[in-house]
């Protein structure tokens, strides 16, 4: 039995200016599980990234209800919510959004920093490792303005994970990418994946949804479908892929 | 076809404009507040400044007095002296007027100074009345009768002189007095400022009549004299004031029967310190505030431009030329500074009536408000000038964005890769992150809070200057009475009677012992010619000296640095000097302070004065020095009752200085409520152009887990920083520049002694009011981080 980590009850989500027009999201009831590489698919509009923010507490609900780790997050005051974006969610974004004024380095950091449970020589060791880890140790000291694309979202990755959080958004993390940028990035997650952290993931890329072991197909504001997968293998690619799309195919893709 | 197609281009031109003002409505509304606070100050100064010099000249011109006045008693034949003087063929004129000269008493306050009784002969000395609430004038001339008195508004502050009130003149010893009642105001333009000790006072032809038997009868016991005021014309003689002086004092009797002698340029100038001081220091304050208002809008344009460059670059694409891009900023920006000045205008009005109402008590002239249309225009004029240029710069960069470096943002990725190489002396540490990390902003974007740092040290420099002068004024005016008196003192006394000076001395010692004492005289004399009051000293070491040394030996003289400047001498030269019994050479020792009669004074030893004049038994003011100084209030009031007009008394201080010590302390109000203004506007302006430029960093912060009260705090932690650098900058230019522009303006108006010195309350209070506002301001313009949401990094 999975545990469960991330959970919304009867999730709905309206713009306030579209008041009066349908619902992005309509009563969403899904349970993410620990461990799992959860990606959401959906065509375009159908509130893929919508269900990831109000999921994650970046965005605000119009009813229902979001628990992590069985807690009611959806009513969490600010600094209970800042303390869980510390601690238990890291986040990566399409567009890297590393802070312009802070090298790649000190981007990493300032969020470890921002544990106080941890010293600051464990902070910078973390950080310096995961910028290794993440192939971008030579550009640590540049500035987001000074490097490329790619390697700005593997800091941005190296940022989101330094806190080992409980659970790993990623919204589109390879939609501005080139292919060489794109299959390194999907390999730091897959990575990430197989270490055991729990990623939920948006993205329209097959490529990129085949690295998941729990594919979620939404359309027009509902979970329509989910498949499941195994844990990604390379040599298995093809295959996913195939399977993927067949699945995809079957769901007006 | 052409008129059509300019039509179309203006109707273009519109629609930016109108686009542009709805999207920088905020830094628009920042320029017009400071544009119209400018104009407003500018303007009223300047009407205060030109009506006031303007009304007093033409008043004194209405009202007779010649370029020379003398002030004459125990004349025994007026005629024969002015037939005297109006004989020189230097002499177009001469009239009379006459006056009784007495020391008066109000609520139970004794003057220091004497009054000059006038009668009022509205054909001959049309003096304007004032109607009952002092806001305009009567019609018509006022009726007064026996027992009734004018006085001039400013005895209101110098004495809280109300309407009804008694003023007793002491005509004789004995107790014998004449005493009126206030029954209204009248405008005097030669003595009617606090500046100035005697005052005049208008009573009834009657009165004058009876008061003239009364000290007649008094015989060798009378205390008031009656005399006049001689007012002499000059003629085509083309003579200085000086030159003219020098004539009369050797053509006529004159100098026999003076009591004392201005000319119109010495009243002109004693009428008008006050407002020639404050508009002085509020002009200056205008150049700040357009320094200012040129930073605040190099800010809003920046930011406009900033926020503009991808439109701007589009608009390129489809056919706007760089002119017209430029044509429609300029507009945009100067549309406030238009409205700024003409609401300033307006407004500048009603701001000149209330500063002629409150100051009416101080100046004893009701200013016209009337603008003066040609000086204002041309300030104006010159303002818009200076800002338009400023505008006209500011835009040109418009010029080097093209469209695809606009699209691209090219001068951002740029500024980027700058402001990542300053900033790497600045590491972002865990233990203070908020500090680290404002400062790590500042570092980066250092240009954009250029402005608030430049606003701080221009305010707080002010700030800091009004309060050192304050300092230096002192809570009770020490700084003035240290600048009017030639010598220390704690209360001085002068016997004119049968009370002896042992007698005073006796009753001061059953209060509290005299530590020291030294007397003082104040003849006058004249020295090459031209006529002075000689401050004439036992002890000379006494005298508060600026230059060289004082006049130890009886052939040595000081002088002030006026007298010195107007006879162009300097320390080692010699002058004649002349007194009653002759005329002998003086040599400078010094130059020392004393602002008397602004500073139209000399300094001599007694032994040096006893070489050209008589002494007499009641010319010297003994002064005393108190072993506790704090019994001084109850030995004047003890002196003065069993005393009464028989000893004339006075303090280290003298009525007027608490009108200027309130004008002073309005100032500072006023300038801080300005100040207080500015930080807004700056910090409004510059906080919500940063927190639009940093929307998406603020969200990314939150992402990771910063608090929006953390981010509000390391926001305003910026602006802390920043003011307090400023406010640091600000009062060490103040430490190097007050005292050398203070002093100048002071010099102008006889007092050399300026010095200022840092304290507390002149120093850091200006300092931490500009860094308290920034950061309460900056606290409040950061409300906005809260409402910053973090969907908007979905929507990029």
């Amino acid at each position: 039995m999975k545990e469960v980590l991330l959970a919304a009850k009867g999730l709905c989500k309206q713009f306030p200016q579209d008041a009066g027009k349908e619902q992005v999201l309509k009563e969403i009831d899904v349970d993410i599980y620990k461990g799992d590489f959860t990606v959401i698919m959906g065509s375009s509009g159908a509130g893929k990234s919508t269900l990831l923010y109000a999921l994650s507490g970046m965005d605000s609900i119009t009813a229902g209800k979001v628990f992590y780790r069985g807690e009611e997050i959806s009513r969490y005051k600010e600094r209970q919510m800042a303390l869980l974006r510390t601690r238990e969610f890291g986040f990566v974004f399409q567009q890297t959004h590393l802070v312009s004024s802070l090298s790649l380095f000190e981007n990493v950091a300032v969020a470890g920093y921002l544990d106080s449970g941890k010293d600051t020589k464990a902070v910078r060791q973390q950080a310096e490792e995961l910028l290794s880890r993440m192939g971008v140790e030579k550009a640590k000291d540049r500035f987001p303005s000074q490097v490329s694309g790619g390697e700005a979202q593997r800091a941005a990755i190296a940022r989101a994970v330094i806190n080992r959080p409980g659970l790993l958004f990623a919204d589109e993390p390879t939609g501005a990418l080139n292919k060489r940028n794109t299959d390194e990035v999907l390999k730091l997650l897959t990575g990430l994946a197989e270490s055991g952290q729990s990623i939920l993931m948006v993205t329209h890329d097959v490529r990129a949804a085949i690295r998941g072991t729990r594919i979620l197909y939404l359309e027009d504001g509902k979970i329509l479908d989910e498949m499941s997968m195994g844990v990604y293998r390379e040599v298995e690619s093809k295959e996913r892929e195939k399977k993927l799309n067949d699945w995809l195919s079957g769901l007006s893709w | 076809m052409d008129g059509l197609l300019r039509k179309e281009m203006e109707m273009e031109m519109k629609t930016l404009w109108l686009a542009g003002s709805r999207r920088h409505k905020g830094s628009l509304a920042g320029i017009f507040v400071l544009i119209l606070l400018l104009s407003v100050t500018i303007l009223t100064v300047l009407t205060v400044w030109q009506n006031a010099g303007r009304y007093v000249h033409d008043e004194m011109e209405r009202l007779g007095f010649g370029k020379i006045t003398a002030w004459v008693s125990g004349v025994p034949d007026i005629e024969r002296l002015t037939d005297g003087i109006k004989a020189l063929p230097e002499v177009e004129r001469a009239d009379t007027q006459p006056v009784i000269f007495s020391e008066y008493e109000v609520n139970g306050q004794k003057s220091d100074s004497e009054g000059q009784l006038v009668t009022y002969e509205p054909d001959k000395y049309p003096y304007k009345i004032f109607t009952d609430d002092m806001t305009g004038y009567q019609t018509g001339n006022a009726r007064i009768e026996q027992g009734e008195i004018y006085v001039s508004p400013s005895l209101q502050s110098m004495f809280g002189v109300e309407t009804g009130d008694e003023i007793s003149f002491r005509i004789a010893r004995n107790s014998v007095v004449k005493s009126f009642i206030v029954k209204g105001w009248f405008e005097d333009p030669f003595m009617g400022s606090s500046m100035i000790g005697m005052k005049s006072f208008l009573i009834c032809g009657q009165d004058h009549e009876e008061i003239v038997r009364m000290i007649a009868g008094a015989g060798i016991d009378a205390l008031a004299r009656d005399g006049y005021m001689v007012h002499i014309f000059q003629g085509d003689a083309g003579l200085s004031t000086a030159e003219f002086n020098g004539v009369l004092n050797g053509g006529t009797e004159l100098l026999q029967y003076a009591e004392f002698t201005h000319s119109d340029s010495a009243i002109f100038g004693f009428m008008l310190t006050l407002q020639n001081v404050f508009t002085g220091l509020l002009l200056a304050f205008s150049l700040i505030l357009t320094g200012v208002s040129l930073i605040v809008m190099g800010h809003g344009i920046s930011s406009a431009m900033e926020r503009d460059m991808a439109d701007t670059g589009i608009l390129k694409t489809i056919g706007f030329t760089t002119k017209r891009l430029q044509g429609v900023q300029e507009l945009l920006f100067l549309s406030p500074v238009l409205w700024g000045m003409v609401l300033g205008s307006l407004l500048a009005v009603p701001a000149a009536q209330a500063v002629s109402r409150m100051t009416l008590t101080t100046t004893g002239i009701l200013l016209p408000a009337g603008i003066p249309k040609g000086l204002c225009l041309l300030a104006m004029l010159t303002v818009f000038l200076i800002l338009a240029g400023f505008v006209y710069l500011k835009t040109a960069r418009i010029e080097k964005i093209t469209p695809m470096k606009a699209i691209r943002r090219e001068s951002r990725e740029r500024e980027g890769i700058r402001a990542g190489e300053r900033t790497r002396l600045f590491p972002v540490c865990q233990q203070g992150l908020g500090f680290w990390m404002a400062l790590r902003q500042l570092v980066t974007g250092r240009l954009r809070y250029m402005g608030v740092c430049l606003v701080a040290v221009l305010l707080v420099f002010f700030a800091s200057l009004i309060g050192r002068i304050s300092s230096w004024l002192g809570p009770d005016g020490e700084g003035l009475m240290d600048a009017f008196n030639p010598s220390d003192l704690h209360i001085a006394a002068q016997p004119m009677g049968e009370t002896t000076i042992e007698d005073v001395e006796r009753l001061i010692r059953s209060y509290t012992g005299i530590t020291d004492q030294y007397m003082l005289a104040m003849p006058g004399v004249t020295v090459e010619g031209v006529d002075y009051t000689a401050n004439v000293i036992t002890e000379p070491e006494r005298f508060h000296m600026l230059e060289g040394r004082t006049c130890m030996g009886a052939d040595e003289i000081v002088l002030t640095e006026f007298v010195a400047a107007d006879l162009n001498v300097g320390i080692g030269d010699t002058v004649q000097v002349s007194g009653g019994l002759g005329t002998l050479e003086y040599r400078i020792s010094g130059i020392y302070q004393c602002a008397n009669d602004m500073g139209a004074n000399v300094g001599l030893s007694r032994e040096g004065y006893r070489k050209i004049g008589r002494e007499t038994s009641n010319m010297w003011c003994v002064h005393y020095f108190l072993e506790d100084a704090g019994k001084q209030a109850g030995i004047m009031q003890a002196l003065d009752e069993t005393y009464g007009g028989d000893v004339y008394l006075h303090e280290n201080s003298w009525p007027g200085l608490y009108g200027i010590l309130s004008a002073m302390e309005l100032l500072m109000y006023f300038m801080y409520g300005i100040v207080a203004v500015v930080v807004l506007v700056v910090i409004s302006l510059t906080g919500g152009r940063l927190l639009i430029m940093e929307q998406k960093d603020l969200g990314v912060y939150k992402t990771i887990g910063f608090t929006s009260v953390r981010l509000r705090f390391s926001f305003v932690l910026r602006f802390g920083i920043v003011s307090l650098a400023g406010a640091a900058a600000g009062v060490a230019l103040s430490t190097l520049l007050t005292d050398p522009f203070v002093a100048a303006l002071l010099r102008t108006f006889g007092i050399s002694n300026f010095s200022s010195h840092m304290t507390v309350s002149n120093t850091l209070l200006p300092a931490m009011a500009v860094v308290g506002l920034s950061v309460a301001f900056s606290w409040l313009a950061a409300g906005k981080i809260k409402r910053c949401r973090l969907i908007g990094l979905i929507t990029e």
